[in-house]
């Protein structure tokens, strides 16, 4: 198969499945019983005007008829409400906050440098820090920096997000004060204080997502450390750098940007408990909040995005796998 | 049920692979425990209650204050908002009427753009208000009444709808007016030049002068107006105007040049700068207010203490002396649904008023600051409010009577459905209440759901459950607002707040006399009235009269709480010089 043709079967597979998670979400909200109006009728609210604003939010139709609409706003536009008060949402349109007063398309390209920033700072940390701790622990194996780099790394697991980043605060923002506590400044605003903000998240971000990294390596390491052409490699008096650079750590590019592209896309689509804890609007917490005001289309909207983001991560993973691992090419 | 949930139900559309979204409530509740011990604190304190608010002095001028907010962002449209007249809001926009809220003081209604607050004719069917002299807005134009009417007519439509609706009944022609971007007008409001506006009411309406302090009076150049827009930055008629607004990050208010202090009898205006911090986490900003440090100091949160960090509060005396306890405000009450089978004998919902425990329920809520006990359905700090406790009975209640009157009615029981929110307190209190009706041999099965399915259930047409927890805090001061929306025939499902579907056609009529009277004193003695004919009829239990606490940093003064609501007045809050 090549490559044109394999890019061209994967995006129709991908449209596909992001039409069936448009048609769930729609579904999902239709049945449940929570009704979104009831948001944006007023207090007191009258059945009048309560069946007006249904009308007006489109959330009195059908659950695939609100999916037909909303696919349809993608090609042509959508206009909601009439007179001069009607909003336009200009092709294409994924959707229309009528909480925020804004496209959600606009919405996400506002955000998106926050969590821009938190994801791909967050992910260089944890990729170097959590490969060269299973690389080391490997190389040691049996010994106690292996025993408290892994025991760190089960913590690291385990330990759930909020609790690693309430601590954080805790520590260095209000114990140690050294550090601030949350709030994002934009790069291009003030790059030093940008990252000064966003040093805390990274970490806490790192610690969550490394401690996998450091245990693939070490247990992929100590397999390939095992097997026969990395004895002969030693006994042909290759030094050890060589050995383990380029014979030993070559098995692992495959398996690490699989799962380093997962783990960035799906931060991309929102870090919502770290960007809540540190007061970062960012995508997950435009996620967060429309799902607690019932935000259908922003839900949606961001929903896609995240998934859309999964998708191409994962596309470029596999055809990263040619160019990292000549075996890949050679049975093509 | 009238603040923002607080809760965040998982997405079940979400298809990231983030792993950080589960398990959260019980994280919480870990971490606060945690931050206990980090700061060397007794678990178990006992809490008094003898923080108290400050009293208003001489306001400073100057200086950044800063308002730390969970929401992600402020709507300043006032066609959509419900917020208090004392709060956000309040700050930017002015309107007819205002409240005067003065510690251990009753709320006052008082003019803002008006020079009374409004006077009525003979038969209380028409009002008339009259502007003040040199009012203006931010851009040096003229206020007039015109803007008024335009601010109150968009307020109709259903693009800009969401916000307090009390008016929309009220005005002749309000229920099928649908807002001024399809050319017409209400003709209910006149404006026969531009320091005069007339209303014309359904039918008398007593509370008008507080309903003419709700946020769609204020003024709208209708010049200015860009319905999708207006919200990000109204044109300013208070003291602040917007200087910027982002959503997720912050809303930055500066002074308004234009505003006149003489012509203002309640804002101060003491900083120069007002900044919202947007979309901040609880647990940290108490945390920061607690240490007192960075802009925490020039601070204070709009969200209350919760419970389970009130402890730490209390055992921290740097801390403690900056904490602001509301008086007994909000009614946190138990809903039984008068048309469930059982539940629609009287005496089974008084043996039920008997049965319940009021004390181990307070407790699950956070114990003696929680609130104080309560037996009447007019809140404290409501004015005209009479004391009386029909159903006498110890805090742990009277299990004995409560046994007898169910004896009494002969119903036989079946097992009782108690709708809550998911939250771990709300979940806590419903099993107090769980255990209390076991006493009686009541079984009661819990309902917990997240605050969306929460607030759907419990207002819906159908409704599927017997008893339910519910929390009122009125949207104005007037006994009006503790009774109507609860217990008025007209106020079942739709999403409206009668939860126990109760329906007495004396007790309609007895708020239908009551709202139509237009002497305060004449109306509170029918309030009255009707709170004590409502609860012969037991359709709900009364529990507490909820109390909020409010942390402040050590540099804010004249933060203060009055008797009702149970929230801080922002525009009086000032920093030290």
């Amino acid at each position: 198969m090549n490559r044109a043709k394999f890019i061209a079967s994967r995006t129709i597979g991908a449209i596909l499945v992001l039409l069936i998670i448009a048609a769930a979400c729609f579904a999902i909200f239709y049945l449940m019983p929570s009704n979104p109006a009831q948001y944006s009728c007023g207090k007191p609210c009258s059945s009048d005007r309560l069946a007006e604003v249904e009308r007006y939010l489109g959330v009195d139709q059908a659950w695939w008829k609100q999916l037909f609409d909303f696919l349809g706003g993608i090609v042509t536009g959508r206009t909601f409400g009439s007179g001069a008060a009607a909003i336009h949402c200009d092709a294409p349109c994924f959707g229309y906050s009528f909480r925020l007063r804004e496209s959600v398309t606009d919405l996400i390209v506002s955000r998106l440098p926050i969590t821009l920033s938190l994801t791909l700072g967050a992910a260089v940390l944890w990729a170097v820090g959590g490969i060269a701790a299973g690389l080391i622990t490997s190389l040691r194996r049996g010994t106690f920096t292996d025993s408290a780099v892994m025991g760190a790394a089960i913590t690291g697991i385990s330990a759930p997000t909020y609790l690693l980043g309430l601590l954080g605060v805790l520590l260095f923002g209000f114990t140690l004060n050294v550090l601030p506590i949350g709030g994002y400044i934009p790069l291009t605003e003030n790059p030093a204080m940008w990252a000064f903000h966003l040093i805390l998240p990274w970490v806490v971000l790192a610690i969550a997502n490394g401690a996998i990294y450091a245990r693939l390596t070490r247990g992929q390491m100590l397999e390939v450390l095992g097997q026969d052409y990395i004895r002969t490699a030693r006994a042909k008096g290759l030094s050890e750098t060589v050995v383990i650079g380029k014979h030993g750590l070559r098995n692992l590019v495959v398996p690490l940007t699989t799962l380093f592209a997962i783990d960035v896309g799906g931060l991309l689509g929102g870090a919502v408990i770290t960007e809540k804890v540190f007061a970062l609007g960012g995508v997950g917490t435009l996620l967060l909040e429309a799902v607690s005001s019932l935000d259908i289309q922003v839900i949606v909207g961001v929903t896609l995005f995240a998934a859309a983001i999964v998708i191409i991560a994962n596309l470029l993973a596999d055809l990263s796998y040619s160019l990292l691992d000549p075996r890949i090419r050679a049975s093509r | 049920m009238r603040h923002r949930p607080q809760s965040h139900p998982i997405n079940l559309c979400h298809t990231s692979v983030e792993k950080e979204t589960m398990k959260r409530s019980a994280l919480v509740a870990a971490t606060l425990a945690l931050g206990l011990v980090l700061t060397g604190c007794n678990a178990n304190p006992e809490l008094n209650d003898d923080s108290q608010s400050d009293t208003l002095g001489e306001t400073h001028k100057g200086g950044t204050l800063s308002i730390f907010s969970e929401d992600p962002d402020i709507d300043f449209d006032p066609g959509k908002s419900q917020g208090l007249a004392i709060t956000s809001l309040g700050l930017v926009l002015r309107r007819l009427t205002t409240w005067d809220i003065q510690p251990g003081k009753e709320a006052k209604v008082v003019p803002d753009l008006a020079t009374d607050t409004g006077k009525a004719s003979d038969d209380g069917k028409t009002w008339t208000f009259t502007l003040r002299d040199g009012l203006k807005y931010e851009n040096g134009k003229p206020i007039t009444t015109a803007d008024i009417k335009y601010g109150l007519e968009r307020s109709f439509s259903t693009e800009l709808s969401g916000g307090l609706s009390y008016h929309k009944s009220v005005l002749v022609g309000g229920s099928d007016y649908k807002g001024p971007f399809t050319g017409k007008e209400l003709d209910s409001i006149e404006t026969p030049d531009e320091k005069t506006i007339v209303f014309h009411l359904n039918s008398a309406f007593g509370d008008f002068p507080w309903i003419a302090s709700m946020p769609a009076f204020s003024p709208v150049p209708k010049d200015s107006d860009d319905p999708g827009k207006y919200g990000q930055d109204p044109v300013a008629s208070g003291p602040y105007k917007v200087e910027s607004n982002k959503s997720g990050a912050e809303a930055v208010l500066t002074r308004n040049d234009e505003w006149d202090e003489d012509t203002d009898p309640v804002r101060t205006a003491g900083p120069d700068e007002v900044v919202f911090k947007l979309g901040q986490d609880a647990s940290v900003t108490s945390q920061a207010l607690i240490s007192d440090s960075g802009d925490a100091k020039n601070g204070f949160s709009a969200s209350f203490v919760p419970a389970s960090q009130l402890a730490q509060v209390q055992n921290d005396a740097n801390a403690k002396s900056r904490l602001v306890t509301s008086g007994p405000g909000a009614l946190a009450y138990l809903a039984m649904n008068n048309e469930s089978k059982g539940l629609d004998d009287v005496k089974v919902r008084q043996a039920i008023n008997y049965a319940v425990d009021k004390n181990t329920y307070r407790i699950a809520g956070g114990g003696e600051i929680a609130g104080d006990y309560a037996s009447t359905l007019i809140t404290p700090g409501i004015p005209g409010r009479q004391d009386y406790d029909l159903y006498k009975a110890d805090p742990g209640g009277d299990v004995e009577k409560a046994k007898s009157l169910l004896k009494e009615s002969g119903e036989k029981l079946g097992t009782l459905k108690l709708l809550v929110k998911n939250d771990a307190t709300s979940v806590a209190q419903a099993e107090a209440i769980q255990e209390a009706l076991a006493r009686v041999d009541i079984k009661t099965t819990i309902k917990s759901v997240d605050t969306n399915t929460y607030s759907a259930d419990a207002t819906a047409n159908k409704p599927d459950y017997d008893l339910v927890l519910g929390s009122w805090q009125p949207d104005f001061p007037s006994a009006n607002g503790n009774i109507q929306p609860l217990f008025d025939s007209s106020q079942i499902g739709n999403g409206n707040f009668n939860l126990s579907r109760y329906e007495n056609k004396d007790v309609d009529a007895l708020i239908t006399k009551a709202t139509e009277t237009v002497d305060p004193a004449e109306a509170q003695k029918v309030w009255a009235e009707a709170d004590k004919t409502i609860m012969e009829d037991a359709p709900i239990v009364p529990l507490i009269y909820t109390k909020n606490s409010f942390l402040h940093g050590s540099n804010v003064e004249n933060f203060v709480i009055g008797d009702f609501p149970a929230y801080p007045v922002y525009f009086k809050a000032s920093l030290k010089g």
